[in-house]
């Protein structure tokens, strides 16, 4: 298969994902509550006196919405796929089936991206100011890597509820606890000592420190090796996405299946 | 094998084997030759393995064991070279992305062909044009009738310009003008040179669309031919009567037929028999008596019936 075919079918995807989306907006529940979610911890904060603390307010609903997006939108494109019929035609036709659907999570993540401002604005209003970026190239990159990172998942989470029998319950039961080990909330140095090593295999802990770091008007510490490292796990998140999606294209060939009906 | 063939199975079998269950053979060792340009009919009741064949025809299936070969190439070994020569069109509500228009739908199955964005669209124009929906390219596919649907499915599968179409069950649901309309749009694909295989429940459609016809049941071939072939070879042919009388009923009873209140009577007969019953009636004074040739529907049950129900 030629590069430009896998190129033509990843843009193909990537439009047709951005098509749909604006015809679905259920698909856009993280837009709506990612400005309360900011609302509400922001305002807590001001009540408990920690205004210092606002910007992690901030940061910490943008990383969730990018997450549930990637899980919920980006997780059920083949399980919807099959369930409508689609999927054998998308085996059978010429372009290799795995660009199309990256250029789909690609999609998913990008727009995702748009919850930076839906976050920041709500939050600076209720500050009173404008929550400051003192990194603004470190946070571009951090965020940048964060998303081409969900994409990976993306990928990786469609193929593990394509094969779950009760996906429903397994979307819903890798939210809160990855936000934990993420430190989404609350960073990982705060929490118990035995959280930190599955932490640091989480391209997420990683996001969250680097992005939060880069709103502080502090010195970053080794921000070039921690870059590094967040686009590393990235990288092993396509991997393993992109492996799990051949292993599962794969036993469909094989067994006429894409999972259990 | 010949190049000429659009498709050759050799020994073709798939297998399954559903968890906590037994074995099941969808496909028992198929050898298939259908020649290149015409219209091929794939006909079977449920599970008789039409959709498993076309399945494996369309590289989404490995099968157990055997060979199949489009335009002489390997579904296996050459399944890339087999998806840019074949396109398959599903029926019912499958296959098509139903909240974006028809043009965009068709944007992106270009881009899944290889197209570029410029011949992607240039294509889709086209396809659109030639199934009749290039009035309603921008309107949402939910928003179309199942007929429209369809045509959109084809115009799907026309956008790679692919010289063989494979149809699964592509009528099915639709209304009877919207099915003749869709079945000018194959003969025009024939015309045009493009080989199609069409599988069906529909035999009316069969034998008004289909150059050659092949019978599945319980995986195996068990009979193929041209339709004329096929109807030929079976041996009862329809004797109807329109004109019976009550007095008529005991003689038409005792040899067989059917009696309705409305003074009409049929049965089956083998073709020996024929001359012996016509001959009867219309001695006995009943003279609307006609004989009705075998469709491809007689064929059919005469086929599947007598397997069903046994020797």
């Amino acid at each position: 298969m030629s590069p430009r075919v896998a190129a033509i079918a990843f843009v193909g995807g990537a439009l047709l994902q951005l098509r749909q989306m604006g015809r679905t907006p259920d698909w856009f529940l993280a837009w709506c509550t990612t400005p309360l979610t900011t609302l509400a911890l922001v305002a807590l904060l001001m009540h408990a006196g920690r205004p210092d603390l606002a910007p992690a307010a901030v940061l910490a609903p943008v990383l969730m919405g990018m997450w549930s997006e990637s899980l919920y939108v980006g997780g059920e494109v083949i399980s919807v796929d099959r369930r409508a019929g689609r999927m054998d035609a998308l085996l059978a036709a010429p372009a290799p089936f795995a660009a199309q659907h990256l250029g789909r999570m690609a999609m998913v993540s990008a727009s995702s991206l748009a919850l930076v401002p839906l976050a920041w604005v709500p939050g600076s209003l209720l500050l009173g100011r404008a929550v400051p970026v003192a990194h603004p190239a470190l946070f571009a990159a951090a965020l940048l890597l964060t998303a081409f990172a969900m994409c990976g998942m993306a990928t990786l989470m469609s193929c593990v509820f394509v094969l779950a029998r009760s996906a429903r319950t397994v979307q819903n039961a890798l939210s809160y606890p990855f936000f934990v080990l993420g430190g989404v909330l609350v960073p990982v140095s705060l929490l118990p000592a035995w959280v930190e090593l599955p932490s640091s295999l989480f391209f997420l802990s990683w996001s969250g420190d680097l992005l939060r770091d880069a709103l502080s008007a502090t010195d970053v510490e080794a921000a070039g090796w921690r870059l590094a490292a967040l686009a590393g796990l990235a990288l092993g998140c396509w991997a393993i996405g992109c492996a799990a999606l051949a292993r599962t294209l794969r036993v469909a060939r094989r067994t006429g299946e894409v999972g259990h009906a | 094998m010949s190049h000429r063939m659009a498709l050759e199975t050799r020994a073709l079998t798939r297998s399954f084997r559903p968890r906590r269950s037994p074995e099941r053979t969808a496909l028992d060792g198929i050898d298939l030759a259908l020649p290149t340009g015409g219209i091929h009919g794939l006909l079977g009741p449920n599970g008789a393995g039409k959709t498993t064949l076309c399945r494996i025809v369309s590289t989404v299936l490995l099968p157990s064991s055997g060979t199949a070969l489009v335009l002489g190439r390997d579904v296996v070994d050459q399944a890339q070279q087999v998806r840019r020569s074949l396109a398959v069109v599903f029926g019912g509500e499958r296959g098509l992305y139903t909240r974006i228009s028809a043009r965009d739908n068709l944007l992106f199955w270009g881009a899944m062909v290889g197209l570029g964005r410029r011949a992607s669209a240039l294509r889709a124009d086209a396809a659109l044009e030639a199934v009749g929906l290039a009035d309603r390219a921008r309107d949402r596919v939910e928003a179309f009738s199942r007929g429209m649907q369809q045509r959109l499915r084809l115009a799907r599968g026309l956008i790679g310009d692919a010289e063989v179409l494979l149809l699964d069950e592509p009528t099915v649901g639709m209304d009877p003008v919207s099915a003749h309309g869709f079945r000018d749009l194959v003969r025009q694909l024939r015309d045009e040179g493009r080989t199609v295989l069409l599988t069906t429940h529909d035999m009316a459609e069969a034998q008004a669309v289909c150059d050659t016809l092949t019978f599945l049941d319980h995986g195996r071939i068990i009979a193929a031919g041209t339709p004329r072939s096929i109807t030929e070879a079976v041996r009862t042919v329809r004797v109807t009567v329109a004109d019976a009388a009550p007095e008529h009923r005991p003689l038409l009873q005792a040899r067989g037929f059917e009696t309705r209140d409305d003074g009409t009577a049929t049965r089956s007969a083998v073709r020996g028999e024929v001359a012996d019953h016509v001959r009867a009636l219309t001695d006995a004074g009943m003279v609307q008596v006609s004989v009705v040739a075998p469709t491809v529907e007689d064929a059919y049950l005469s086929l599947i019936g007598e397997r069903r129900t046994g020797p």
